[in-house]
């Protein structure tokens, strides 16, 4: 046969000019333009939104930052730019067209939630560094056996106790070498045990997920709310309006025991939907213990993390209404610097800085949606519509806040999904002559029902990162767990929660 | 250090120009190893090298509350555990060792590039032999799947890319929307993309044509392909009306002859009457795989101006090759 390797290069070294402008041309209408067009959708709609006259009952300004809301909401949702430069742009339009000054812009960035937000994550690359989850996971299989359903019950809790202080992403970090240990430990071919994968890592994710709720620490949309409940209601003037702030054990009374109930049926939920192909882990836990021991007994820097983090605990439980939430964690990770037991590096390529920069802008737009107005235009409005579906008030409002959280959630991380509609639902209870505390509780706690998506919580993008998992199995089972976890803050709302007189 | 940095050359007896290069994007589903088979069968002679590239989308640090994945990623390699890419790409290397392409004595070079932003980076395991023959395995970070794969043409540069295809029958609104990694691929690839649906080797090539230069010029470029697989080579071309059928036959005609002057046996010759997307996809399930030229268009036009070669792509049942 008379054949040459075709020249590659003789193609494009004949285009001319006008050839090499035209795909010039056409790359970039395609990896520019077409990558970006939700980038400019937003725009579009930002710009006719400030070119439509005010709608009755709304200023100038409420329109603005309602306008920016939503174009916010579009770019988070379809992050067409990378998020924290969403976090610049509403910098930018505050200045810009709201004409704030710089000065007075920088200085609603900064609360102790935000401070919290940066804390607690320095935390968590310093705890997931101590290196302990090997000895969490011996004592798991030590306390519950073999049996896998045991395990995996077993680690739901471990990791829901964990999360549940410490944030979801750090516990996620932390147990996922040990749901993909006991897998590949069991056996080497992923097709073998898929669904026995599906249910250990899935125990992991919804284990911390569920507990997230459970108090301020577990994760950013708890703190966010707690400041908006502050920012919005609490006057220093009034003693009645010190309801409002909402203190660490405040919360676990109102949230812990749902996180409690929810846990074994995140175990049900999961064994209903995936068999897994082996009943018992012993030959893999046998072979864990072996590594395990090769780790040896606990050093000291092992009791003194260990000790750090009780203190840190403590100072939240108990003082952390005093001086605030975020300074308790800022001191906690200057504490595991000081002793040497991270390093700054560690922490610095650990955190991501613009997710803190991120969650400061949203709730500063949040509270300008308070400051101009928008948010009681909006939830006017969104009430009048709720009326005639008999969800204007009780129940029925409740279960349509939930419903509108669970959605927006589910589209975007839960913190940036309560920073959202924080200042919407809570403007909507006062409408609604509701309490704001329930109201906000149901928001907060709503945010965590991301079971639906990869990307709905953090616990649930660690795990995905794994590669065992598909994004078909988070829908599979998700909405079996929004549906037992709605119905159980329903039933905590219209029944527990009255009990803590609110 | 890039893939541009061959330090092999001295010693190989044919420069990376003059290699046949095979680019295959593993995902780990079975598709992706079916694509490495076949790329395996295409890229057995000591004159090709075979990479395997695994892409990684980089992290988004809000999505995972703002802890970077990578400490996870991390811990996971502190317990010993292969991280997902790495552990398909290996399974790839047992494929090739087991059909006998590559061997267990070959020098082994191991590259890593820090990528900003993500710690774990690039890294790169180079298979030679003796003969300078590569096999690589490439773990990617790119900002997504598409753009990593074309990013990693820019390094080689490669004469053909094997990937999965997308699911059959998306429609031209969602291609158009929200193109597929698959689609975006065979866009923006400056070389010939085959996407496979259940590439099965053994029916050989049916190979599109339209009586134009380009047309002609992929009848030359397959055969050369075909060859090296040693596929059956079989031609079609479609007259839009009865009227039109002479021509179409004038055009099978010239390509027999073509491919008879590079001594090629052709399977089969048929035209069809009617239209062209449709009747190729028809005819489609009897071959391995349908080849068709890429158009003369560029970019979004190729979507817009419904060009034949995309629209076959998204509608075939077969594995389809895009020739450029």
């Amino acid at each position: 046969m008379n054949l040459t390797v075709p020249d590659r290069r003789s193609r494009q070294d004949r285009d001319g000019f006008g050839a090499k402008l035209k795909k010039l041309i056409s790359d970039f209408s395609i990896h520019y333009m077409w990558e970006k067009k939700w980038f400019f959708i937003a725009m579009i709609v930002g710009a006719i939104m400030l070119n439509l006259p005010n709608p009755e009952g709304l200023s100038r300004e409420g329109m603005i930052v309602l306008t920016m809301s939503l174009v916010a909401t579009i770019l988070f949702v379809t992050e067409p730019i990378p998020l924290p430069a969403v976090a610049l742009l509403i910098i930018l339009g505050q200045v810009f067209l709201l004409g704030s000054s710089s000065s007075d812009v920088a200085k609603t960035l900064w609360n102790d939630s935000v401070l919290f937000i940066l804390g607690s994550l320095m935390l968590a690359v310093a705890v997931v560094k101590q290196k302990l989850d090997k000895r969490i996971a011996w004592i798991i299989v030590r306390i519950t056996g073999t049996k896998t359903s045991n395990i995996c019950f077993g680690i739901s809790v471990v990791s829901g106790l964990l999360a549940s202080f410490i944030g979801e992403h750090t516990v996620a970090a932390m147990m996922l070498p040990v749901g993909i240990t006991l897998v590949t430990l069991t056996s080497d071919d992923p097709k073998k045990v898929r669904n026995l994968a599906a249910v250990l890592l899935f125990s992991i994710a919804y284990g911390c997920s569920v507990a997230g709720i459970g108090t301020p620490s577990g994760g950013a949309r708890n703190a966010i709310m707690i400041g908006y409940w502050r920012e919005f209601f609490y006057d220093p003037t009034n003693p009645e309006t010190q309801r409002f702030i909402i203190d660490y054990v405040r919360w676990m009374m109102f949230a812990y025991p749902m996180f409690l109930i929810q846990l074994p049926f995140v175990t049900l939920i999961l064994f209903f939907t995936f068999k897994p192909e082996y009943r018992d882990l012993s030959r893999a836990v046998v072979k864990l213990r072996a590594q395990v021991e090769n780790e040896g007994p606990m050093k000291a820097t092992d009791w003194v993390s260990i000790i750090l983090f009780l203190l840190v605990l403590i100072g939240w439980i108990f003082v952390s209404d005093t001086v605030g939430m975020g300074t308790i964690a800022i001191l906690g990770a200057t504490a595991f610097l000081v002793a040497g037991l991270v390093r700054w590096e560690d922490i610095n390529s650990g955190v991501n800085w613009g997710v803190v920069l991120l969650y400061a802008a949203a709730i500063s737009l949040g509270v300008e949606m308070k400051v101009t107005g928008a948010a009681l235009w909006v939830a006017e409005n969104f009430l009048a519509i709720l009326t005639p579906l008999g969800a204007n008030e009780g129940f029925g409002l409740w279960a349509a806040v939930s419903a509108l959280t669970t959605l927006v959630t589910n589209t975007m991380s839960n913190g940036a999904a309560v920073a959202v509609l924080g200042p919407i639902v809570l403007k909507l209870a006062v409408a609604a002559q509701e309490s704001p505390i329930v109201i906000g509780f149901i928001t907060a706690i709503s945010s965590a029902f991301a079971y639906l998506t990869v990307i709905g919580t953090p616990a649930c993008t660690i795990v995905y990162a794994s590669g065992y998992l598909k994004t078909t199995d988070f829908l599979k089972l998700g909405w079996k767990m929004v549906l037992m976890s709605t119905i159980i803050m329903l039933t905590a709302a219209a029944i527990y929660w009255p009990m803590l007189g609110v | 250090m890039s893939d541009q940095d061959n330090t092999t050359e001295s010693r190989t007896p044919l420069s990376r120009e003059d290699r046949f290069r095979i680019l295959v994007c593993i995902d780990g589903s079975d598709e992706s190893y079916q694509c490495l088979r076949y790329a395996a069968k295409l890229g057995g002679g000591v004159d090709a090298d075979i990479v395997l590239v695994y892409v990684r989308p980089a992290d988004q640090g809000l999505r995972s509350g703002g802890l970077q994945v990578n400490v996870a990623r991390e811990n996971m390699l502190n317990w010993g555990l292969e991280l997902p890419g790495i552990k398909y790409l290996k399974k790839g290397r047992d494929i090739l060792i087991e059909m006998g392409i590559m061997g267990t004595d070959w020098e082994v070079k191991t590259t890593h590039t820090g990528v900003e932003g993500d710690p774990l980076g690039d890294n790169k395991i180079e298979y030679i032999n003796e003969d300078g023959k590569e096999i690589v395995l490439k773990m990617k970070v790119a900002s997504d799947v598409a753009s990593g794969i074309l990013q990693q043409w820019e390094l080689g540069p490669y004469d053909i890319i094997i990937m999965g295809a997308s699911g059959r029958g998306r429609g031209l609104a969602k291609s158009l929307w929200d193109p597929a990694v698959a689609e975006k691929v065979a866009l923006n690839a400056p070389c010939s993309v085959l996407l496979a649906r259940g590439l099965d080797v053994g029916h050989g090539h049916l190979i599109c044509i339209d009586g134009s230069q380009r047309s002609m010029d992929t009848v030359r470029k397959d055969a050369y392909l075909a060859s090296r697989c040693e596929c059956p080579v079989s031609l079609l071309s479609i007259a839009q009306d009865v009227e039109s059928e002479p021509e179409a036959q004038k055009n099978i005609d010239a390509a027999v002859a073509e491919l008879t002057a590079m001594d090629i046996t052709i399977a089969n010759a048929e035209t069809r009457v009617g239209n062209p997307v449709e009747e190729i996809v028809e005819a489609g399930p009897d071959y391995s795989v349908v080849v068709v030229s890429e158009s003369n268009r560029t970019g979004l036009q190729r979507i817009f101006m419904k060009s034949v070669a995309f629209q076959v792509l998204r509608q075939s049942y077969v594995s389809v090759m895009v020739v450029r």
